[in-house]
């Protein structure tokens, strides 16, 4: 028993880091319809970001996801602006696809350039400190980060429920047209919405930068996860994105220990490929979807 | 021009691009060709390969006026790519090469990348000599063109083992983690059997995935086995991981042997105090009494490298040094630039330099009893040869004290 409540509580810790990793990805694919490619760099990004003011400056990763998430936020939105609105208006959504591949692409070699290609990880005090609960044990970088993964969430679940900004991404999601006429700047908020995604990604790198090492080349990890999220839990939503994530870090966790670690991404892609059968919209649904 | 004249020039064009170089006569310049990682996944210790090669290189233009073979006096170039970690990518250059006339190969880093590549060599009769590749799949395919520096997977746990048993209190469980993969699989089989030879019991064989982001759940299974020896034959930010989740969930062991990993800077940064009393392999160490005509002795490559080069000295960078000085050694001693002769030059190799003593075994891989690993572990910060005993800096710290002792 105390192994099944171990595992469960390893896989729930995962799956908070998976969600938040994934929120961004489904905000964006749920807004503006985009499958962006780009986001693993993001999360890569952040955690190089946490990094060198961890490192230069002394700012604990989790102070420093708020320049972290402010810089993103710029860079996502003039992104958005620039080479991902040329693309999608000159030709289709699909070639937002092909031009944040490249991207990812691009971006993933210049980082590398810049941080060269070794290992990085970052050290903070409570690194290697674990907490002992009855005869579980389960580590407080961990633990940071799911309890950091959950306010961030919960803040976007807010803002997304009780802002006028978040009323207008989610009007511009249903309905682009009816909000352009109702006055909405349409193409701003969706440079706005893909900023915040690029934002929240940035803070799921610095949070994961603290939990396991990084290169450049892990970008590609996490754009996945981040996929595999959304399918599993629903587009558009904190709420979908938290239960994909958690569901994922159980699928993850439960495989490793009871059928073998090295089927963990095998599992993964097999409830994939059943939620897309099954459910294709995900356990909760597309967020923006019914009125469309 | 006349038809004919022209159809001959241009046949005989044609004719000699796709000849191999076997000389490089006209320029008296011998051309390496191959790919390394300098992006991706494994690009930490292939940038540590591609330096080794560089170094050699460099030293032997330098420092030696070039290579004297067969009376001629040549200089060395390297034609690397950047095969991004991609065994695909890695393939298409390496054919490109094959087809450009290259006959002289350095291997990529990594069995996954070695194996394909290798074989595109080996097709087309050229010749490799790689650091990077220990797959047992390299060596036993009737490869006859095809070299390593390390011994092939299934053959470097011997000296591991030795060390195993000499240690007290005695070994008597040991648990192993490995990664999915052509190496590190090969690795732990070889491991598992050396072990279970020496009578010490095998308790846990765990698989895990290439690009693995949690270990908690093996370490639990770890926790509850509490071996006497845990035995990681995974890559170095595996490696990485499986260190730090260890020490933040005071998973202890009397000792931590990670084969890949431990050497790294990016090892040191990440653990901190915590890497003391690991244990890992090096296939060279500065400190060993190994000299020869190249560079002299161990240290004196040590200072050479330093001199010249940024990055932080492991045994990759004197491995892929060894490659080249193997290669020039060879043909040297057949006379001959020619593929055969520098084929059979490489077979009967069998000279002392700073890497050590160089022989190939008659399927290609290093002499297990000449080029098998030093043991290393990490004491006080320094890097000490805890095994085999003969070249030994310092003696084993076992059992080694627990994550929160070393903090």
């Amino acid at each position: 028993m105390t192994l099944f409540l171990q595992t469960t509580l390893n896989g729930l810790v995962l799956g908070g880091i998976y969600s938040l990793a994934a929120v961004g990805f489904s905000l964006v694919f749920g807004v503006l319809g985009i499958v962006n490619l780009t986001h693993g760099i993001f999360v890569v990004a952040g955690a190089y970001g946490a990094l060198v003011l961890f490192a230069e400056l002394g700012i604990d990763p989790l102070v420093g996801i708020v320049p972290i998430g402010l810089a993103l936020f710029a860079v996502g939105y003039v992104y958005q602006r620039t080479i991902i609105q040329w693309a999608v208006s000159r030709a289709s959504l699909v070639a937002s696809l092909v031009v944040t591949f490249g991207v990812a692409m691009m971006a993933r070699n210049g980082l590398q350039l810049v941080f060269g290609p070794d290992v990085h990880t970052i050290t903070p005090s409570y690194s290697f400190l674990s907490i002992p609960l009855g005869p579980l044990r389960i580590d407080v970088v961990r633990i940071v980060a799911l309890g950091a993964s959950l306010v961030l969430l919960t803040v976007l679940a807010l803002v997304l429920a009780r802002t006028h900004f978040g009323r207008a991404i989610r009007a511009t999601a249903q309905q682009p047209l009816a909000a352009e006429l109702c006055g909405l700047n349409v193409k701003n908020l969706h440079g706005l919405t893909f900023g915040l995604g690029a934002a929240m990604a940035g803070a799921a790198g610095a949070i994961i930068g603290i939990v396991q090492p990084f290169t450049a080349a892990s970008e590609v990890a996490w754009t996945l996860n981040a996929f595999i999220v959304v399918v599993l839990g629903g587009i558009g939503s904190p709420a979908g994105a938290l239960v994909g994530g958690l569901l994922l870090g159980l699928i993850n966790a439960y495989t490793a220990q009871y059928v073998g670690p090295s089927l963990t991404q095998a599992a993964m892609f097999l409830v994939l490929v059943l939620m897309l059968l099954v459910r294709p919209s995900g356990l909760l649904g597309n967020a923006f979807g019914e009125s469309r | 021009m006349r038809r004919r004249t022209f159809l001959q020039a241009t046949t005989a064009a044609l004719a000699a691009g796709a000849m191999p170089k076997l000389a490089f006569g006209q320029d008296n310049t011998i051309t390496f060709g191959g790919s390394v990682p300098m992006t991706g996944a494994a690009a930490e210790t292939g940038q540590n390969v591609l330096q080794g090669y560089q170094c050699a290189v460099k030293y032997i233009n330098e420092e030696m006026g070039g290579a004297e073979i067969g009376g001629q006096s040549y200089q060395l170039d390297l034609n690397i790519f950047d095969d991004a970690s991609d065994p695909a990518r890695a393939t298409t250059l390496i054919q490109r090469q094959v087809d450009e006339g290259i006959s002289f190969f350095l291997g990529s880093f990594g069995s996954n990348i070695v194996l394909p590549t290798c074989s595109i060599t080996e097709a087309a009769g050229r010749i490799m000599v790689q650091a990077g590749g220990g797959s047992d799949l390299i060596f036993t395919q009737g490869r006859k063109r095809v070299f390593g520096i390390f011994p092939r997977a299934s053959q470097q746990f011997v000296s591991s083992v030795n060390m195993f048993t000499s240690l007290d209190p005695a070994v008597k469980t040991v648990s192993i983690i490995y990664t999915n993969d052509a190496f590190s699989e090969f690795q732990a089989k070889g491991a598992r059997q050396t072990i279970e030879q020496a009578g010490i019991e095998v308790v846990d064989y765990i698989a895990l995935p290439a690009g693995v982001s949690d270990v908690s759940n093996v370490l639990t299974t770890i926790r509850e086995s509490a071996p006497d020896i845990l035995v990681c034959t995974t890559h170095d930010q595996t490696s990485i991981l499986i260190a730090r989740q260890m020490v933040s969930t005071e998973t202890n062991v009397p000792m931590l042997y990670q084969t890949l990993g431990p050497q790294t800077a990016a090892f040191r940064d990440a653990l901190g105090n915590y890497a003391n009393g690991v244990v890992t392999q090096a296939y060279w160490s500065e400190r060993a009494p190994y000299s020869g005509s190249y560079f002299g002795s161990a240290a004196d490559f040590a200072k050479y490298f330093r001199a010249n080069f940024d990055r932080d000295l492991t045994y990759h960078m004197a491995s892929g040094a060894a490659c080249i000085v193997a290669y020039v050694e060879a043909a040297k001693q057949a006379g001959s630039l020619d593929l055969d002769a520098v084929r059979d030059g490489l077979d009967a190799l069998d000279f002392e330099c700073f890497y050590g003593r160089v022989r190939f075994t008659q399927d290609g891989d290093g002499d297990p009893d000449l080029l098998g690993p030093l043991l290393i572990q990490r004491q006080n910060g320094e890097m000490e040869v805890v095994a085999p005993p003969d070249g030994a800096s310092a003696k084993p710290v076992y059992p080694a004290p627990t994550w929160q002792e070393r903090a």
